[in-house]
């Protein structure tokens, strides 16, 4: 380009990477900081597949779909240079009484300012570097990628963060809120504000066309603020289960490194340890903690509280499930991860409650509705089910939407005790597809009674209910839910047996259920279960054969990256390691691997016990 | 003073930072919550470089349990390979270490011998109560001082970036990079040093 035109267009591409850099840190600190910015579902992704890898590629930073508060950048940005400033607010709802469901308009919202970041360009005079524009321009973009980074890492640090996170952890409401607000100037602080404000200032980039810096003024403790969520107990190993007798079977089987978390997921406000196989995703995990714990609950007269009070009331007043109590050491970052995923399945229930008392002005650029948009986010899409009274199965019925149950491993064919009544009861509790398995010798089958709900056709047996208790409880949410007949059975049979059932039918879930019992026509008259008919002892036994199958089958999810939200969206960039294993297509070949594998822990088991089976037959002839 | 069961978390953390600000490549970065600190750092999400950091950080605590009073030190440098006329030096192919990290981790000693390998383990036996809050103690001016290694580590990384070369490669960490481990007492120890000295531009202390 001739020295005319060569200003011009460097100053063109300089603007434009000013504005990329612009709306890139605008992005970061948005997204590290504010949980209802998030594009939820797919939508974001499928408008705009290209241009958000396109995103991406500025400055080398991958950070998925762009909000879409960001597009109105230009709109209330015009003038680059001017500064940008992101205000992180902190709102929170302040009451008399401790009622979390009281309507928001009864508390006075209390909002404090706890970052403030400053993004801006100065100009400076140009440095003449007209003729070698292009190489400066590169060495300014590295540079920037640079900081970039690190705006990155310190968002993470800062103590901001926790807030932040107890926000995505939550998966009722909290009592607080994060909302946002950007403009080009900024209000001065006031005299108390700048006393517990602190200052960071990133190392400037030095640019031809100016200096872009980026600087926050933050407060140092949010301790002030009594920020509540629903967990605050640390992880704890529980060494004693309540309710298991029999813990030896369980142990006999070897307990593996991956995927074994005994700590507790913080933000369920669970004292129990979480043994979810946590090579799965989360929506397992998420299921399984509501689960389990209230079936335990049920026999020890321990009535969840009515249903929209709160998952997390629900899910403190479970006693600690002891199922997976095989390993006690830490998955280093699994547990995080499916905690995060914990929250962010649980989302349905707390929509309806909505206890959280975000206000939203109309000053605010952006944030409407953030608790609504946190869960109605982060729910897959699945047909919010009727809330019904302690039924666990209602968390996880959101769970087993359809993008989930491509994901879902058929149950563990934990056919620890063949019962051989089994094959005469069409029992709607199919995990044990391995039983099944044997009975018809047709895997598939016992895939299909896996997924398919015998509605009706309840077992009469109460091992049927057991078995799809036990099921539920020890596999997954989706197990859990598939069975939607199986929660039938688990209903009625939860009155009739004495056995402590985890999950409790959820009636309404029926036509969902229906939907997925398409695996195959079959309808799993065959179906087994009841082999659990004996007793806990055999009963934990299986959920230990199915949490041993469990770990042992190949993990959904893609990598273990954390709570980021991106890698929940359905149908995401399935590229790099944040691809959700829910959305996975599931193939035959799939579900043929998971069959052998379920053989084998089936073949284990019956070996194991192998005199009870007999003692079995003999019994129910 | 860094626990036995803690280094891995303690140079993990430190060596993804860094590599996290000097992988220039595209990146989906990955937060990471350490699981005995209240600190989240941040990997570049390339499975590979985990990997790498992993052997890495086990080869150190195995010379950190061979050699327990040394001081060891984990180094990460980046340099860039130039392609030399063959001298009388060394080989035709050069590295040109534009960036130094060195880590020094003082390992405490438990009077103790405890297996702390996958899960550290309270093999306490004496005034329980007592070491149990030592441990706390420490392990809370541990997270402080690891909280302001990252943030010595981000200014670090921002201060001098004139240094760092033109991207070679646009995917992931985009420079090459070597983690070496060394001990204090090793006799070959200085010479390394002082080896790499010499062939650095722009060594950056970091302990």
């Amino acid at each position: 380009m001739d020295l005319q035109s060569g200003p011009h267009g460097d100053y063109g591409r300089f603007e434009q990477i000013l504005s990329q850099f612009l709306l890139k840190s605008l992005h970061i600190v948005l997204d590290s900081r504010v949980p209802s910015i998030r594009p939820r579902g797919g939508r974001g992704r499928l408008l705009s597949g290209a241009q958000s890898k396109k995103n991406d590629k500025w400055f080398s930073l991958a950070l998925g779909d762009r909000p879409s508060a960001l597009g109105n950048l230009n709109f209330w940005h015009r003038n680059l240079m001017e500064p940008m400033v992101i205000d992180i607010i902190l709102v929170q709802e302040m009451q008399s009484d401790q009622d979390m469901y009281v309507s928001s308009g009864l508390g006075t919202v209390v909002e404090t300012l706890i970052e403030r970041w400053v993004v801006q360009c100065e100009s400076g005079s140009p440095m003449g570097f007209h003729g070698d524009s292009s190489a400066s321009h590169k060495k300014t973009y590295k540079k920037l990628i640079i900081l970039l980074r690190s705006l990155y890492s310190t968002m993470r640090l800062l103590p901001a963060h926790r807030a932040f996170r107890k926000l995505c952890l939550s998966s009722k409401g909290c009592d607080f809120d994060i909302i946002y607000k950007v403009s080009s100037f900024s209000a001065p602080f006031s005299r108390t504000e700048e006393e517990v404000m602190k200052q960071y200032v990133f190392i400037p980039v030095d640019a031809p066309q100016g200096r872009l810096s980026i600087s926050v003024t933050y407060r140092e403790s949010l301790s002030d603020f009594n920020l509540e969520t629903s967990a605050s107990f640390p992880p704890q190993i529980i060494t004693d289960y309540v309710g298991s007798p029999a813990t030896d079977p369980l142990r006999a089987f070897p307990s593996t490194d991956k995927g074994f978390c005994v700590t507790s997921v913080p933000s369920r406000g669970m004292q129990s340890s979480s043994s979810i196989p946590f090579q799965r995703p989360h929506s397992w995990t998420g299921g399984l903690h509501r689960g389990a714990p209230l079936g335990r609950n049920l026999p020890l007269g321990g009535s969840p509280p009515a249903y929209p009070s709160s998952l997390g009331q629900y899910e403190a007043a479970s006693p600690p499930t002891d199922n997976y109590r095989f390993q006690n050491y830490r998955q280093p970052n699994h547990h995080k991860a499916t905690s995060f995923d914990d929250y962010q399945l649980s989302p349905p229930f707390s929509a309806s409650p909505s206890p959280s008392p975000s206000p939203s002005p109309p000053t605010y650029l952006s944030s409407g509705n953030p608790v609504q948009n946190r869960t109605r986010g982060e729910s897959s899409p699945v047909s919010i089910p009727h809330p019904m009274l302690g039924r666990s199965p209602r968390y996880l019925s959101p769970n087993l939407s359809d993008p989930n149950r491509n994901s879902l491993p058929p149950l563990s064919p934990r056919s620890l005790k063949h019962d051989p009544s089994y094959q005469d009861s069409p029992s709607g509790i199919r995990s044990w597809r391995r039983s099944d398995l044997t009975r018809t010798g047709d895997p598939s089958s016992g895939i299909i009674n896996y997924y398919s709900g015998q509605k009706g056709s309840r077992d009469s047996k109460d091992d049927s209910g057991r078995f799809s208790a036990l099921l539920s409880s020890s596999g997954s949410p989706r197990v859990g839910l598939s069975r939607s007949s199986s929660r039938f059975s688990f209903q009625d049979d939860l009155d009739d047996s004495d056995f402590s059932c985890p999950f409790i039918v959820d009636d309404v879930d029926t036509p969902e259920m229906q939907a997925r019992q398409n695996v195959d026509g079959n309808r799993a008259s065959e179906l087994t279960s009841q082999t659990f008919g004996v007793g806990r002892k055999s009963q934990d036994a299986a959920v230990g054969a199915l949490v041993h199958m469990l770990r042992t089958a190949p993990p959904l999810r893609q990598d273990s990256s954390c709570y980021s939200s991106r890698s929940l969206n359905p149908g995401l960039e399935g590229d790099a390691g944040t691809a959700s294993g829910f959305f996975l297509p599931r193939k035959t070949s799939d579900a043929l691997e998971e069959l052998r594998v379920y053989k084998d822990v089936k073949d284990l088991l019956l070996s194991k016990s192998g005199a009870r089976f007999v003692s079995k037959e003999d019994t129910t002839g | 003073d860094v626990e036995h069961f803690e280094i891995r978390e303690v140079l993990r953390c430190i060596l993804h930072t860094i590599l996290f600000h000097r992988a220039l490549g595209l990146v989906r970065p990955k937060d990471i919550d350490l699981e005995l600190f209240e600190i989240t750092y941040v990997q570049c999400g390339d499975t590979e470089l985990e990997k790498k950091i992993d052997e890495k950080i086990e080869q150190f605590i195995d010379r950190v349990e061979k050699h327990p009073n040394k001081k060891n030190q984990i180094c990460l440098s980046f340099y860039e390979v130039k392609n030399k006329q063959p001298s009388w030096f060394t080989n035709k192919v050069e590295r040109l270490h534009w960036e130094q990290w060195n880590i020094n981790l003082n390992v405490a000693q438990h009077p103790k011998t405890h297996s702390g390998k996958s899960h550290h383990s309270k093999v306490l036996v004496d005034p329980g109560d007592n070491a149990l809050e030592e441990r706390s103690i420490r392990r809370a001016a541990l997270e402080t001082s690891l909280r302001e290694v990252l943030f010595q580590i981000i200014k670090f990384v921002n201060e001098k970036k004139d240094h760092v070369p033109p991207i070679p490669n646009l995917e992931g960490v985009s420079f090459p990079y070597e983690i070496t481990i060394s001990s204090s007492s090793d006799s070959a120890f200085g010479m390394d040093m002082f080896k790499r000295m010499l062939q650095t531009g722009h060594p950056t202390m970091l302990s």
